[in-house]
């Protein structure tokens, strides 16, 4: 059977919230019926008709193609399932999704994974600020799941972060971390300044030695963490893309912090070397 | 029936049903590991006194453990649920984590978990950290050689305790030279331990006593020192009778044990001691799985 597949007829202009179109909403729907089901563009309601043409049988699966950054919340609230994009796409990407996958192949805008409670999200191409951060006036982050990010992220990447996981292949900005409450955030590229800002627990794993680390942040020393072998053993039977890590060894250098907010957080700066 | 000479009684060993953890413990080589797994698996031989009877399993290459490195699966059998939840922490906490370098992981998938690294982590005294991977929750504990990681639970599964064969030999030294094979062959049996020291019961027991406080003494029938005063089992060449005893996730794991422990033993045959097998049971009142020696020799 065929993914049930969304070709966006052309760019819209307006903003348009796809959080209708997830697997369990769509479930026993026939073709006719989706295309009645209204999107919120802009300041009016459209049905999908009107923007996509449609193939395929609703199912566990959904493929939207063509996509652009005006495709907001994509993916909000899902729980089973799984959405491939085509293309890029923009804001609020799986916010509050509970399971499933995402898959983006382009680009994807700021808030991805905001408030999400598990699934697994990917993003081939680049992400915006705050990913996996809480909303304004949310008192957490996403708790539990998964972003993973092959290019690179903006800044405050996983703010207010509970639980889970954030991996960025690429480069993060500023503030990566910032009062993050627990989970773990991996950095393999370069990253800016401040992180871990304001942090009461959590691991922000960093590849490189990020551009300037806060004075609140206390130096443990390069230490062999027997923490890290497990974690990137186990990264590495979870996804083969994880396996990059296994160029590094458990020795780090170790940052405690931040103490402004008497947290118990960790930044860990990898070294490269033979891992046994 | 006789097996190179050695005659198998025509009786059966009874066992009774336990429940059985695993758990996988690495350090940073296997001589660690070693000193951490005796250490836990120290004054576990039998329920009787010592709550748990525990033993390594096998020895793990890097490729098979968690973190990488290089480890020993071992089990653990209680009589209930209830009791693996007191001794696991305790001799995890007492022995695997006063180890350096050492790290302890569940090796047993169920729905029923005792606590591991959810007791211990209390050590780390508000520095301890958790950390969620691939689903399963670790913790972080912070120590004076580095770091002990502990995964949070470890699973729980009905086993079966107590399936044994008595080895009757013409000396203690000749029983337990046969023993010794056996016991190393049954090592290669997945699922199953041998908790005595060495693998070999020096004094089997039976249920009771004539003293009200003991639930378990001498096999008065097997020793041969009281021949001539007791009701005995043994015949006048038998010299010393020694016990193997194991424990298994399955009917079928002990009674391949069995089966290839005994035959070990055989091997050596009368020329070198080994007169008779037999087996400890009780009647058939202790418990539900019997284990017919001639059966499980077919």
């Amino acid at each position: 059977m065929s993914d049930l597949t969304f070709i966006l007829k052309e760019k819209p202009k307006f903003t348009l919230d796809m959080s209708p179109i997830i697997p369990e909403k769509l479930s026993g729907l026939n073709q006719t019926k989706i295309k009645k089901i209204k999107l919120i563009y802009g300041k009016e309601s459209l049905d999908v008709g009107e923007l996509f043409e449609i193939s395929g049988k609703a199912g566990e699966c959904i493929s939207i193609e063509k996509s652009c950054d005006k495709l907001i919340c994509v993916g909000k609230n899902m729980k089973k399932g799984s959405i491939t994009i085509k293309g890029n796409v923009g804001d609020l990407l799986g916010q509050s999704m509970n399971r499933g996958t995402i898959t983006v192949k382009g680009n994807a805008g700021s808030w991805v994974g905001t408030a999400m409670t598990g699934g697994e999200i990917t993003v081939i191409g680049n992400v915006g600020n705050f990913t996996g951060a809480g909303l304004p006036g949310d008192t957490f982050g996403m708790n539990r799941g998964l972003i993973h990010v092959h290019g690179n992220t903006g800044d405050r990447v996983g703010d207010q972060m509970r639980r889970g996981m954030i991996f960025v292949h690429g480069n993060a900005g500023d503030y990566c971390g910032s009062r993050m409450h627990a989970g773990t955030v991996v950095i393999l590229g370069q990253v800016g300044k401040y992180p871990g800002d304001s942090m009461r627990r959590g691991t922000i794993i960093l590849a490189k030695k990020p551009k300037h680390i806060a004075a609140t942040f206390k130096s443990c020393g390069n230490l062999k963490m027997q923490f890290l072998r497990l974690f990137f053993t186990q990264l590495s039977e979870m996804k083969t893309d994880f396996s990059v890590l296994n160029k590094f060894g458990p020795l780090t250098h170790r940052f405690l912090g931040d103490l402004s907010r008497n947290g118990k957080g960790e930044l860990l700066i990898l070294q490269a070397m033979d891992r046994r | 029936m006789k097996i190179n000479g050695v005659q198998i009684d025509n009786n059966f060993a009874e066992a009774f049903p336990m429940k059985a953890t695993r758990i996988i413990v690495t350090a940073m080589n296997l001589k660690w590991a070693y000193r951490a797994a005796n250490a836990l698996r120290g004054f576990a031989t039998s329920v009787i006194a010592c709550g748990v009877e525990a033993d390594i399993e096998k020895e793990l290459k890097p490729s098979e453990t968690p973190d990488g490195r290089p480890g020993l699966s071992l089990m653990i059998f209680a009589m209930s649920t209830k009791q693996l939840e007191k001794q696991v922490p305790i001799r995890v906490g007492q022995t695997v984590m006063t180890t350096a370098t050492t790290a302890c992981y569940s090796g047993m998938e169920s729905d029923t978990q005792v606590s591991m690294g959810k007791s211990l982590r209390y050590f780390g005294d508000g520095y301890q950290i958790s950390k969620i991977i691939n689903g399963k929750r670790f913790w972080r504990i912070p120590i004076m050689h580095g770091e002990f990681i502990c995964e949070e639970t470890t699973g729980v599964q009905p086993a079966i305790g107590g399936g044994n064969f008595l080895i009757l030999a013409k000396s203690a030294r000749q029983g337990l030279t046969a023993c010794e094979k056996a016991v190393d062959a049954i090592k290669k049996v997945e699922g199953v331990i041998t908790a005595f020291p060495g693998g070999v019961v020096g004094s089997g027991s039976k249920v009771g006593s004539k003293y009200p406080f003991l639930s378990a003494s001498t096999n008065e029938a097997f020793c041969p020192t009281l021949k001539g005063v007791v009701k005995t089992e043994l015949g006048p060449e038998i010299g010393s009778v020694l016990e193997i005893v194991i424990d298994g996730l399955d009917e079928a794991s002990v009674a391949k044990a069995m089966r290839i422990g005994i035959r070990e033993v055989c091997s050596y045959g009368p020329k070198n001691g080994i007169y008779r097998i037999s087996a400890g049971n009780y009647g058939g009142n202790l418990g539900p799985h019997l284990f017919y020696l001639h059966e499980i020799l077919k």
